[in-house]
């Protein structure tokens, strides 16, 4: 009886393990490519995950949803004085957050709001356009290189390139006035940025970012999340003008 | 990237024409002729020069006719004012020594003013009153306070580039990183109820011309500084017709039963030009306006 349904189990097993590695090779192949071979990331997306509130690993609060964390060993390895900052900027985040300002959010915070984004692809530009604050990303993949600076832009200058089919960006030029989540975690102008996106399958990007900061961070330090494709019929980008509902709300300009 | 409003690369040779032509057509219907002289290659929107008839554009692999790249308006028009530009805008030019602009735009009805009804040319005028001392944040004008433009006012504003897609026209303007997906697929608009600042597009080819209808207007946006307004009845016609290599003519049917007699027609001409990056535009970021207008630490 044993060894009749072993007899039955291993060509089982034999035949998921089969049509496993058949499903891998049939999701590669299904990967959408553009008309130069590159990975297609045209489409509409948005992380699900709390990182928006907190790039760490946090335990809920009121109107705060629990979440793993994105850093990768959930350690920001802050410079002791910039760690007090972090400190004095989660204290008063209630009115410090520059989202409370409906600033443009800087990168990558933009890529894990709680908001779906649209890619446009093509083989020189990779276009982003958010629904929050109708925000955008050019990211120049024509070999061109950053302008020269420092420039301070909220968004930053963004540059890619293609390693295999892995879409590599490169971005410098911020300025210092955006916060990655709600929790207060900050950088400095000096941030420089490597973000990658890969494709795991046709539905979802493999998003993973190397941040760089000596101003603030001893050492680089690394995020990583999944974006997932909308893929709701007829589903668009509409608005999220966050300055424009209230016709009293006028908060300082940056100085 | 800030550009200048009247692109390079255009057609000096019909300068002359255009504006013998121009003065002959002033002469015949009465408007007065602009005091300022017409920059180089000015199209005057109210007396353009004739299309050949049978161009054939260039097409996209997927055969739209080719619109691709970046667009500057020909027409000298501003956002100051589109029915009076040139007398509204006289002192801000005299203070602030920019050169005058004289593009009117509206060429519908043929006295180029907006067909208002009895009740809106009055709160129009109110607004007029109110657009250079408000008393409320919401008679200030809406982009000076740092919010979109709307349509059509973002389509004389500034440079823009279209990029094409198979079933999407993407519009992605310097001014206030403002953008349009245009889906040329036939889905119907959003429900009615739903109110957006850039509106909602919906676009397909009729021969050389995208058609673009706009619907889902909210009542928040301005047609120009000095308080022309609609409601969020607005619904909006866009023809982009490609009638020259590096030429588009846009004429759009602009249609408010609640605030306008009739619908009427504004025409904006675009030349083609060579692609710049397009580089960060924040706009309420910075944005003092509301601060220095409407005065005391408001922002």
């Amino acid at each position: 009886m044993r060894q009749c349904l072993s007899a039955i189990v291993i060509p089982v097993i034999l035949t998921v393990g089969a049509d496993m590695a058949r499903g891998q090779t049939q999701g590669n192949q299904a990967v959408p490519r553009d008309a130069d071979g590159k990975p297609d990331f045209s489409g509409i997306w948005q992380a699900v995950n709390t990182a928006a509130w907190d790039i760490q690993a946090h335990h809920a609060q009121k109107g705060v949803p629990a979440g793993m964390g994105v850093v990768e060993g959930n350690e920001i390895p802050y410079l002791p004085s910039a760690l007090a900052k972090k400190r004095a900027n989660y204290q008063n985040r209630v009115t410090a957050d520059p989202e409370t300002k409906c600033y443009l959010p800087g990168v990558p915070r933009l890529m894990y709001m709680p908001y779906p984004f649209q890619i446009f692809q093509t083989p020189k530009l990779v276009t982003m356009l958010f629904e929050y604050v109708h925000a955008t990303r050019s990211i120049y993949t024509d070999g061109t290189a950053h302008p020269p600076g420092h420039i301070d832009w909220w968004m930053g200058d963004s540059r890619g390139k293609w390693e295999g089919d892995t879409l590599v960006i490169d971005s410098i030029h911020f300025n210092e006035e955006t916060w990655f989540d709600r929790a207060g975690n900050f950088h400095s102008e000096q941030l420089h940025l490597v973000e990658r996106f890969s494709l795991l399958d046709a539905d979802h990007i493999n998003y993973e970012v190397t941040v760089e900061d000596p101003k603030v961070f001893s050492r680089p330090w690394r995020m990583s999340m999944i974006l997932y494709r909308h893929k709701e019929k007829d589903l668009q980008l509409l608005e999220y003008e966050c300055y424009a509902f209230d016709n009293e709300f006028h908060p300082p300009v940056p100085q | 990237m800030v550009r200048p409003s009247v692109g390079a690369g255009i057609a000096l040779v019909l300068t002359s024409t255009i504006i013998v032509a121009a003065a002959a057509r002033i002469a015949a219907q009465g408007p007065p002729p602009p005091k300022n002289p017409p920059p180089p290659g000015w199209i005057d929107p109210r007396n353009p020069p004739k299309e050949d008839p049978n161009f054939k554009p260039s097409r996209t692999p997927d055969g739209q006719p080719n619109i691709e790249g970046q667009w500057v308006q020909a027409s000298d028009i501003i956002t100051y004012s589109i029915e009076d530009p040139e007398a509204e805008r006289a002192e801000h030019v005299a203070l602030g020594g920019q050169r005058p602009m004289i593009g009117r735009p509206i060429i519908d009805p043929p006295d180029g003013k907006i067909p208002y009804q009895p009740w809106a040319l009055k709160f129009a005028a109110f607004l007029h009153e109110q657009h250079l001392k408000p008393s409320k944040p919401e008679y200030l004008d809406p982009v000076s306070r740092g919010f979109q433009e709307g349509l059509p006012r973002i389509n004389y504003q500034g440079a823009f580039h279209i990029q094409q897609f198979p079933n999407t026209v993407l519009i992605t303007y310097d001014y206030h990183h403002s953008y349009r997906v245009i889906p040329l697929d036939n889905r119907p608009h959003l429900p009615a109820n739903v109110k957006l600042w850039m509106g909602d597009s919906r676009g397909r080819w009729e021969n050389n011309t995208l058609v673009i209808d706009v619907a889902n207007n909210n009542d928040q946006t301005w047609l120009d500084i000095v308080g022309a307004f609609h409601s969020d009845a607005l619904h909006l016609v866009e023809r982009w017709s490609i009638t020259a290599p590096d030429h588009i003519v846009y004429i759009v049917t602009v249609e408010d039963p609640r605030v306008y007699t009739q619908p009427w027609k504004l025409r904006v001409d675009y030349r083609r030009q060579p692609v710049d990056e397009q580089w960060e535009s924040a706009v309420w970021e910075g944005n003092r306006t509301a601060d220095v207008v409407l005065g005391g630490g408001r922002r």
